[in-house]
Parts: C-alpha cells; structure tokens; sequence
C-alpha cells in the first residue's frame, strides 16, 4: 500500500515537472538557434570585412556562393548538402556543439589544381638592326589553353580548410569524362585511401566534413576558378 | 511414390555405363581425400599459436577496416527562428537587435552604383547594378606566362592580380607607356628617351585604370578574346568597353577572381 502510494507520488511529480517544462522547449530551442544565427551573421561580417574570398554555404537556399566583401562573384545550386564526420572502430567523433559557426579559412583544393606556366627566355636585344626584317612579321606566339583545356577536373574534389574542415564537391552527371579511365581509377584509390588516413588522423587533420553535389559544369567552373586560401562560412546548418 | 530414379550419394544411377560410373567414383574419392587434407592440415596449423595470433589479428584489421572511414548524414535546413523568441526576454531582445545590426552591416558591403565582376580564369567580364547584369563580355586576362632575361636576369609572371579595386582614372584613346618587359619580350633595346616608350592605338579606344601598371583596355586582337593571352591587363571588345566606360564611373569597384 505504501509502495502505491509512492509510486504514485513520483508519477505526479514527473508529470508537473513535464508539464511545467513543456512551453519553454520551444522557446528555449529557438533562443539557442537566434544565438547560432547571430554567431554565424558575426563570422559572416568578418569574413566579408577582410580581404579574403570566401565561400558562402547556405542550406536553407542550397546555394554555394564566392564571395569577396559581402559581393557575390559567383553562385551555384547545391544538392544532397550531407555532413560526416571519422568513424575509427565504428566509433564517431562529433565536434563540440557550435563548430559551424567558428572561423574557417585558408581553404585550398585537393588535389591541387596544377597550372602549366609557360617560360620565355627573352632573345638577346638586337642592337643596330632594324626591328624585323623588311617584308617580314614577328610569328604570334601560341594561343594558350582555355580554362576548359588546360584543367582537368576530378569528382569528387575536396577544398580543405586549415581547421579541420574540408568540403567536398561531388559533379552530378558526367563530370567525370574530362578525366581518363586509369585517372579517374587512381583517383578513387587514393581517395578511399586518404578517406582511411584521415579517418585515423595520418597526414590529415580532417574531423568534419561537407560534402555537396553541383552540376558538373558548375563544380569544374569552381574548381578552376577557385581562388587560393578562401575562407567558408556556414547558413542554416542543423546541429548533429 | 517416387519413380526410383534417386540413388544414394556417390552412386551412379541405374543405367550410367560402367566406366563413366567408375570415374565419377574415383573423382568423388579424390575430392573427398583432397578436403580431409585440406582440414586436417588447417587444424594442425591451428594447433601452432602463431598462427591462431596471426589469423586473430587479421580478424581485427578486417573489423577494424570494415569500422574505419566517414560517417555521413543529409543536413537538413535549419529553420526560421525570431518569432519564436520570446521578445520579452532581455537576452531575446539583444539578439534580435544584433541580427538586425549585422544584416544591415552586410547590405552595406554590396555597392550602390555599378560594379565589376572578371573571372580570369573563364576570361568574362560582368558589369553590374545590384543584381543585375548590365554586360556580359568575353574578356583576356593574364597568359600566366613567366619571361626570363637572358642579360639582367629580371624575372616576370604575366599574371592578373585577384582581389577589390576601383577604377582610379579612365582615358580615351589612351597611349601605351611601354615597360621594360616589352622590350625585352620584343628582344629590343631598352630605350633612354621616354618618348621611345610610347605607343598609339594598341590600347583601343578607351582605358579604365585599376592601379599598379593594370588597366581594362581595348585589344587589336579581338579574336583571342575569351583565351588569357594579355599581360596582366584585361583585354575587351570594342562595344563592351565602349559601354563599360561610359557606366562606370571613377571608383567603381572591380572584383577579379
């Protein structure tokens, strides 16, 4: 009789206790995500106040934008935006609450984009002579490569940021048939290798990552264009 | 009742003439004394320790390979919140007023007036107003080219440099002030006198200045438009420039990228 009694005790006091808590989760959940919003505004502000080209990921519009001083340069629709983070022993490794609105910055491509420079050694200064010959014309030097020609462009590729965050971009489509058949197989390899390392801390510091599908032509334009030690800022991320 | 067509394991069936049937028996008995080897060496293997180690620890790399990489999950949009909140708290108020602050901090980062956009690595030129595009045009940014001299051992990289600008001054029919690096590229002599050093028309009809030796200029060579081949300078067609000049005025802000 005494134990009912109990028993009923506690059941009443869970209750009011639930009951009373109730309104506030709503509330108390939306000041938290204002509190988010205004940290991500802030890093958003400085970001835009430097000199730096950023990009800018908004989940809530899909949209990846290059920014450089609060100035869209160039913008793209993203889809199946998904975040991961290393599983070590089927252990995951979530980041402190609040990593989505730190700084993030000095992003830079991996693989790198490699650019062919071409090098002219000048002729020696023809002194005394006129400049070309009567009759004749200096041959034009060759056209270079357009962006298109002379970068070829991986899917997936990924743009890695000095504080552990890297942002993979994957081409929907066939954005992968710039790339040769031996090209492509190698850069799987080294990817599910270098997804391995890093998982296990070798070589990379990787501990969060985005990943985002754009268009094929879209990822190579970023991939190309892309800027040197860009820096990144998140919109309307759900916390894990 | 079944037909009677059954027969026991490893014997042939009625009918199977005699040397297929003895055949198919030997091979079974050799299969059979084949599998029994097989087992019995495995459990003598099995017997050695190292080898119970060595097979434990390739258990663990499986399952440790197999646990081991990225776990990902699909972001789901975050939602709108400052209704929620409850204006009345004091901490409420202050963000809200904050975001308020920021978003206003942030619309006064995108100019007024026209502004440039050059992506130098697809050589296109944008003029725009807010978010509109005013002209669109095919542009020539830096080759990239590095020119070494042979004499001096000066080095340049003709490359377009990145970042925010503004147009400083603008010019009609502007003159070219040759630099050094035209000389030596052409494998000419330096001139002395600095009247030797200029060049009409080679500029186009028009020339906005950006600073550091770098202008947005016309080009004799319209056909090479859309492929980097200038110097550093941005090249552009005749009707583009022709309009760009006469939009954008003096600190009109040019991005390149």
């Amino acid at each position: 009789m005494r134990g009912a009694a109990l028993l009923a005790g506690i059941a009443g006091i869970a209750f009011a206790a639930t009951a009373g808590s109730a309104p506030d989760r709503p509330a108390a959940a939306a000041s938290l995500a204002l509190k988010r919003e205004v940290a991500q505004l802030r890093r958003e502000r400085d970001l835009s106040a430097g000199k730096a080209f950023y990009l800018r990921l908004d989940a809530g519009r899909q949209r990846l934008t290059l920014m450089l001083q609060g100035v869209t340069l160039d913008d793209y629709a993203t889809s199946g935006l998904e975040w991961g983070v290393p599983e070590v022993l089927f252990i995951d490794r979530r980041p402190a609450a609040g990593w989505d609105t730190e700084a993030i910055s000095q992003g830079r491509l991996d693989p790198e984009r490699q650019r062919d420079r071409l090098e002219v050694v000048a002729p020696a200064p023809a002194v005394g002579e006129p400049e070309h010959p009567a009759g004749a014309t200096p041959s034009p030097p060759p056209a270079p490569k357009s962006a298109e020609e002379a970068y070829s462009v991986p899917s997936p590729y990924r743009i890695v940021f000095a504080e552990g965050i890297s942002l993979e971009v994957r081409a929907k489509g066939d954005g992968r048939r710039n790339r040769s058949l031996p090209r492509r197989l190698a850069d799987a390899a080294e990817l599910r290798l270098a997804d391995l390392g890093s998982a296990l801390g070798i070589g990379s510091k990787d501990r969060i990552r985005l990943r985002v599908t754009l268009e094929a032509e879209d990822a190579a334009s970023l991939y190309r264009s892309l800027p040197p030690d860009v820096g990144l800022t998140l919109v309307g991320l759900t916390p894990r | 009742m079944s037909s009677g067509a059954t027969t026991p394991a490893g014997t042939p069936p009625a009918g199977t003439p005699p040397a297929a049937a003895a055949l198919a028996h030997a091979t079974a008995a050799l299969a059979r004394a084949a599998l029994q080897g097989v087992l019995a060496r495995l459990a003598a293997a099995w017997a050695r320790r190292r080898v119970r180690w060595a097979a434990a620890a390739l258990a663990l790399v499986v399952l440790a390979l197999a646990g081991t990489g990225w776990d990902f999950e699909a972001v789901a949009p975050r939602v709108a919140v400052g209704a929620a909140v409850k204006p009345a708290s004091r901490e409420a108020k202050h963000l809200l007023s904050e975001r308020e602050r920021l978003h206003a901090a942030l619309r006064r980062g995108v100019p007024r007036g026209p502004w440039i956009v050059i992506d130098q690595t697809h050589n296109r030129l944008r003029l725009m107003r807010g978010d509109q595009t005013l002209v669109e045009a095919p542009c020539s940014a830096g080759s990239g080219m590095v020119l070494k001299e042979g004499a001096r051992g000066r080095v340049w990289v003709f490359d377009t440099p990145r970042g925010r600008f503004e147009v400083l001054s603008k010019s009609e029919n502007p003159v070219w002030k040759k630099p050094d690096w035209a000389f030596v590229e052409e494998g000419e002599p330096i001139p002395k006198d600095p009247a030797d050093r200029l060049e009409y028309g080679s500029l186009g009809e028009y020339a906005l200045y950006f600073g550091n030796g770098y202008m947005i200029h016309g080009t004799l060579y319209e056909r090479l438009l859309g492929r980097p081949v200038s110097h550093g300078c941005i090249r552009l067609g005749r009707d583009p420039l022709r309009e760009v000049y006469r939009a954008a005025p003096l600190g009109t802000p040019v991005y390149i990228y």
